[in-house]
């Protein structure tokens, strides 16, 4: 903390640099994976192309496309033609609808990023206030309450939740139209039902990490100085349980992310994951890879965010040594 | 007060004392042996048929002959939930299964190997890892096309990585004890040496770690079968029946909210169950105001 600005941000810059060249195999392994969930699809896809069309066809028209297309050539130049239309932004056209993966994206992707950016800030306000009342006073009856509630949201399956949530206020009390997708105000109960369920993960991880540091001696220390418990909490337990926390909320994303699915699927919401759960009813490949890369980059960027902060928070992580030389 | 030390007082003090601090083991316990009679003894203790359908009594209200209603076809939903628990409980112990049999190999070749084949292969998981574990097992399910077995292969595929982690990190660990260096100075085949040192050392604590996985497991499978990508419509698997429920949520939402209650029972008692092995194992004591 004490350390020049100076030979801070060098470090970080340091830093950044090697956490990026290290992520790099990483993403090519991924766009890998990406790549040959269609390149070993089943199926010539020039000839169920042509199925779907209904043309007659003979087999030298079929191999003459497979040369247009470059389906003649071996996987890995396929691979690496790929990758360079990728790089390009050029996802391919989707089989069923005829239209570019990159024009079906930016259709869909503005609800799911909404959704879970809503979701993400207010699981993260919700879990840090549960977690944090359930680990400072175990033995009061509010936190008895609110750990058997957490305990139950855990456990809860999104959808039924979603469900409850929609017989509830949509069909009981008429707050919320059933199944429409047309206002802002739309998108509450998916992102209460999202975020319930995730923010109950995360403050059990909080109380995790709570728990662990006021066990720790130096805590003794400060109570037995006489530090008031807001210095303590303030002080000592939010700085050294932010750390490992940043990561989880980090690794939390994917979760986030994927859960997504289910919510969009039962609010109705057009959103990427309606669109890849149609895409895999169509077998509609092109739109499965281009979500699958997408949300993989995503989560990717997230770790690298929360790795960056890690950095940034905690001085010891940056020379590279955990402390004990 | 007087010192009374009947029989009765002491049943309860000793009943307490039994409970005090064991209580969500014990009812995560209760509910999970529960499940697991009905897994064995679902078909028998059913009220009625499970795919028998009742087309004068659908969607009906709770009675003496369906004591939860009917569905929309008119089979008794307490029996299709009853006959299902085998199928919903084994899916997921199958994927759990499929998980080890993936994770136990990798995890024990890096770990044995070391050098460059510990590298690839710590390499290969930390790419599946990058991925959301949802999305990249809708991906799999997607290039298989949708059924229960690609639901398992997509989960199990997604699900793999952070346990051949652990199993890497347990068996370091267990390779290095004295006496499998000893073992190894004797010549013993590797092969006998992971058998009888080192399986036994690293199977119990990755058996723990994969029962208090199979809440999470539950919970996805039925999430892939409830969007129709895991057990298909006549299979009584929970999931499903609230998929094949959800036209019918506006009309009687009992329907959908009975099979949701019993995925939620399910879940919540092997999380019960972990927290309370999780509670015995803590010997910390943080500081409370």
């Amino acid at each position: 903390m004490i350390c020049a600005p100076f030979t801070k941000d060098k470090q970080m810059k340091q830093f950044v640099f090697t956490r990026t060249f290290s992520g790099i195999p990483t993403l090519f392994g991924m766009t890998l994976i990406g790549f040959l969930i269609i390149g070993l699809t089943p199926g010539d896809p020039i000839e169920m192309e042509l199925r779907r069309l209904g043309v007659a066809f003979s087999a030298e028209q079929v191999e003459a496309l497979r040369v247009e297309y470059g389906l003649n050539k071996p996987l890995i130049q396929r691979y690496f033609l790929w990758l360079f239309d990728l790089f390009r932004l050029d996802l391919g056209t989707s089989i069923a609808s005829g239209r570019p993966v990159l024009e079906l994206f930016k259709e869909h992707l503005p609800i799911t990023a909404t959704l879970s950016v809503l979701a993400f800030m207010s699981s993260l306000a919700l879990s840090l206030g549960l977690g944090g009342v359930t680990a400072v006073s175990q033995r009061t009856s509010l936190s008895t309450g609110l750990y058997v509630l957490t305990m139950f949201l855990v456990s809860v399956p999104s959808f039924w939740l979603a469900l409850f949530l929609l017989a509830v206020f949509a069909l009981g009390l008429g707050w919320f139209k059933l199944l429409q997708f047309g206002n802002p105000q739309d998108l509450i109960l998916p992102t209460i039902t999202l975020s319930l369920g995730h923010s109950a993960v995360m403050s059990r991880l909080v109380r995790e990490r709570i728990i662990a540091v006021m066990s720790e001696d130096y805590i003794r220390l400060a109570i037995a100085k006489g530090l008031t418990r807001r210095a303590i909490l303030g002080r000592h337990v939010f700085k050294s349980i932010l750390p490992p926390l940043i990561t989880n909320w980090a690794i939390s994303f994917g979760s986030l992310l994927g859960g997504s699915v289910i919510v969009e699927n039962i609010f109705n919401l057009p959103g990427l994951g309606q669109m890849a759960l149609q895409a895999i009813a169509e077998r509609d490949f092109a739109i499965l890879q281009a979500y699958l890369l997408f949300m993989g980059l995503v989560f990717f960027l997230a770790n690298f965010v929360a790795d960056l902060m890690n950095h940034w928070l905690t001085p010891q992580i940056k020379k590279g040594d955990n402390g004990l030389r | 007060m007087a010192y009374v030390d009947t029989t009765s007082s002491l049943l309860i003090s000793r009943g307490t004392k039994l409970i005090k601090g064991r209580t969500s083991f014990l009812l995560g316990g209760f509910f999970l042996s529960v499940f697991i009679v009905l897994a064995i003894g679902g078909e028998a203790l059913a009220p009625n048929s499970p795919n028998q359908i009742d087309l004068l009594h659908r969607l009906s209200a709770p009675s003496l002959t369906y004591p939860l209603g009917t569905d929309h076809l008119g089979r008794c939903i307490l029996s299709r939930l009853m006959v299902g628990t085998s199928l919903s409980l084994g899916t997921a112990l199958a994927t759990a299964g499929l998980i080890l049999a993936i994770a136990l190999p990798v995890g024990l070749l890096a770990a044995l190997c070391k050098g460059w084949v510990d590298a690839v292969l710590m390499r290969v998981a930390d790419i599946f890892l990058a991925f959301p574990m949802l999305v990249f097992a809708l991906a799999i399910i997607g290039y298989l096309g949708a059924s229960l077995t690609s639901a398992v292969v997509g989960v199990a595929l997604a699900w793999w990585p952070s346990l051949a982690r652990l199993v890497r990190t347990l068996t370091l660990d267990a390779a290095s004890k004295q006496y499998v260096l000893a073992s190894r100075q004797c010549g013993l085949k590797p092969l006998t040496i992971i058998r009888r040192h080192i399986l036994p050392q690293i199977l119990p604590p990755l058996l723990v770690v994969l029962s208090l996985e199979m809440a999470g497991l539950l919970l996805v499978l039925s999430s892939l079968s409830f969007l129709g990508l895991g057990a298909q419509p006549p299979a009584a698997e929970w999931g499903a029946m609230l998929n094949e429920a959800r036209p019918f949520f506006a009309e009687r939402p009992s329907v959908v909210l009975a099979p949701g209650l019993v995925i939620t029972l399910a879940v919540l008692s092997f999380n019960l169950v972990g927290e309370g092995i999780r509670n015995q194992l803590d010997k910390r004591k943080p500081y409370q105001w």
